[in-house]
């Protein structure tokens, strides 16, 4: 048998050595890098922010591991409490107004009109700008005495009592919400009207000729169909509204008191005031707060959207 | 219904047109007005032309260095996330292996997740390797924040698009790997333009990441001068809108221009059927 081995000539290969392995197959591993970055700045800290939330570390220290008592110590914390609920209360409050008002902004800017594309850039404009610099502007508007909304009120005669809203316990959140919703229901628009653009013409025509008046056509053909997109839009108002941040720096800066605060706001701060462990452990819990959102998403969504 | 159509669109239209324009409109007036202007007695919304608010705003926010330091950081950001998500997106399209499928849906997962969540442990990585107060840290940092949506957005068009003009080249006698920068690459500029305009305005308009990792004046981005600003001369609000708009300027620009492919992105990431 050996003879036989031997005989056969070989045929001379390629010698495989890695560099020649590594340019034939490169192409394979094209996503490696993006990987490797990702955890770097993404993942890494992601696991890393959970080990510190167990630790009392300050920022220059070394940490002591403490266990859970940053998590005790928030449940603990009113005004941790206090945050959790302005948090959810901004998502809660501006997923369905953001929703109302894109689709009904949607509906109006669907039908064919001279400069529909013009009307369509505008309202879609405050969502390309600086939430930072968007909220300095609405600061200008809403100031007392010599903002633009009373002075504007003021020259129509009638003037608003309790005008200093932005001072406001109560009134100081809604209006974070209102200036959130103007500025983005041109993103939800946008989204509305892809979906009502992918609807077919025919099933328009078809309800028109059955009989169906405007508003019986939206409520029982367009609306069924908007599902989808209603569906997208929610989740991601919820998650965007979750990590508010800079609406809410540049008009209260969490206040009166902390009476405006977010979670995302109480991150910063206590990572500034050497609390880093508490500040991760509170981003730990915000964290588990979208979750909630996300692990919905991914039960309806399912593969129709991210299909691999 | 031909008189709804007539006389009550027009009105509509308008009203929403002027909510959406009137807080910049009151941005110009205020950025146009001497600081002697009074608005409270008497309303008086006709714009005035008088510029020096915003030569003594750009001479007193230094807003002429946050310009560059946002144009650097931002483009190099840019170039980061066309480069990497463009080359995970063509891999995890073309090539179904389980490390791809792996790395796709770990993405996905992490798209969901906003930035701020590891803001802080990031900012002690930083701390320990050096990268406060530098431009490669905000690149990087932003530039991993877009990653999941942009290779979400590459994946997709990629997927959408005919193997046959790669499998010349490679008849050709390019490999894969070459295929894809020759040929490929060139051929996704709609998706590409789509990723560079809004990740471009998101890194342009990032305030949440900056005011951890730029600590130093020398290296402020636009919203981080404008934030300063307001703090120090909080009182003149012809001065503070001044520098908003020049602030703003830029991305209102960039949008209005590249408009068309700004939305196309938006609806490609979000809606399908």
């Amino acid at each position: 048998m050996a003879i036989v081995k031997y005989s056969i000539p070989k045929l001379k290969r390629k010698k495989i050595n890695l560099l020649n392995f590594l340019s034939l197959n490169l192409h394979k591993f094209m996503a490696v890098p993006a990987l490797i970055l990702f955890s770097v700045f993404f993942i890494y800290p992601l696991l890393n922010g959970i080990g510190l939330s167990l630790t009392d570390y300050n920022g220059i220290s070394k940490p002591n591991f403490v266990g859970i008592k940053n998590f005790i110590d928030f449940f603990k914390d009113d005004r941790a409490r206090n945050d959790v609920v302005n948090t959810v209360f901004f998502a809660l409050a501006c997923a369905p107004l953001l929703n109302i008002f894109g689709l009904i902004y949607a509906l109006i800017l669907d039908r064919e009109f001279k400069g529909k594309s013009l009307v369509r850039a505008v309202v879609y404009l405050p969502a390309v700008i600086s939430p930072l610099i968007m909220g300095y502007i609405w600061y200008f508007i809403l100031q007392p005495d010599k903002g633009f909304l009373f002075s504007i009120t003021k020259a129509l005669g009638f003037t608003i009592s309790n005008s200093n809203w932005l001072a406001d316990r109560y009134m100081s959140l809604w209006v974070l919400v209102l200036v959130n919703v103007w500025q983005y229901v041109g993103m939800t628009m946008i989204i509305y009207l892809a979906g009502l653009q992918s609807i077919p013409v025919e099933v328009n025509e078809a309800s028109k000729i059955d009989g169906a008046g405007y508003f019986q056509n939206l409520w029982y053909i367009t609306l069924p169909l908007m599902i989808h997109p209603m569906k997208i839009n929610i989740i991601t108002n919820i998650i965007g509204s979750l990590s508010v941040f800079e609406i809410i720096v540049a008009l209260t800066d969490g206040g009166p008191g902390y009476s405006t605060e977010s979670l995302s706001i109480y991150i910063m701060r206590m990572c500034y005031g050497s609390f880093t462990g508490y500040s991760t452990a509170i981003a730990v819990i915000l964290f588990f707060i979208i979750l909630i959102p996300v692990l919905i998403s991914f039960k309806i969504m399912k593969a129709r959207e991210f299909e691999v | 219904m031909n008189f709804i159509n007539k006389f009550c669109r027009p009105i509509v239209l308008s009203i929403i047109t002027l909510l959406s324009l009137i807080p910049f409109y009151i941005l110009l007036l205020l950025a146009f007005s001497p600081a002697s202007r009074n608005f409270s007695n008497g309303l008086n919304l006709m714009p005035q032309l008088y510029f020096n608010n915003f030569i003594e705003a750009w001479n007193k926010s230094q807003i002429g260095l946050a310009i560059f330091n946002s144009l650097v950081i931002t483009i190099g950001a840019v170039v980061v996330i066309v480069i990497f998500a463009s080359s995970a997106g063509y891999a995890i399209a073309r090539f179904k292996n389980k490390v791809n499928i792996a790395i796709f849906n770990i993405l996905l997962v992490c798209m969901m997740i906003p930035g701020i969540i590891n803001t802080v442990p990031l900012y002690a990585l930083m701390n320990k390797i050096g990268g406060i107060n530098t431009y490669w840290a905000m690149i990087l940092v932003c530039s991993c924040n877009a990653l999941p949506f942009s290779v979400f957005l590459y994946t997709s068009f990629i997927r959408s698009m005919s193997k046959e003009i790669e499998e010349a080249a490679i008849i050709d006698g390019c490999t894969k790997f070459s295929a894809f920068w020759r040929v490929t690459f060139p051929l996704l500029k709609p998706v590409t333009s789509a990723v560079v305009i809004i990740n471009g305005l998101g890194v342009w308009n990032n305030y949440a990441q900056a005011v951890f990792f730029i600590q130093s004046q020398s290296m402020r981005t636009i919203p981080l001068a404008i934030s300063m600003f307001f703090q120090q001369y909080g009182a003149k609000w012809n001065l503070m809108a001044a520098s908003a708009v020049i602030g703003v300027a830029p991305a209102i620009i960039t949008f209005v221009v590249f408009q068309k492919y700004f939305i196309k992105g938006i609806t490609a990431g979000g809606v399908k059927g």
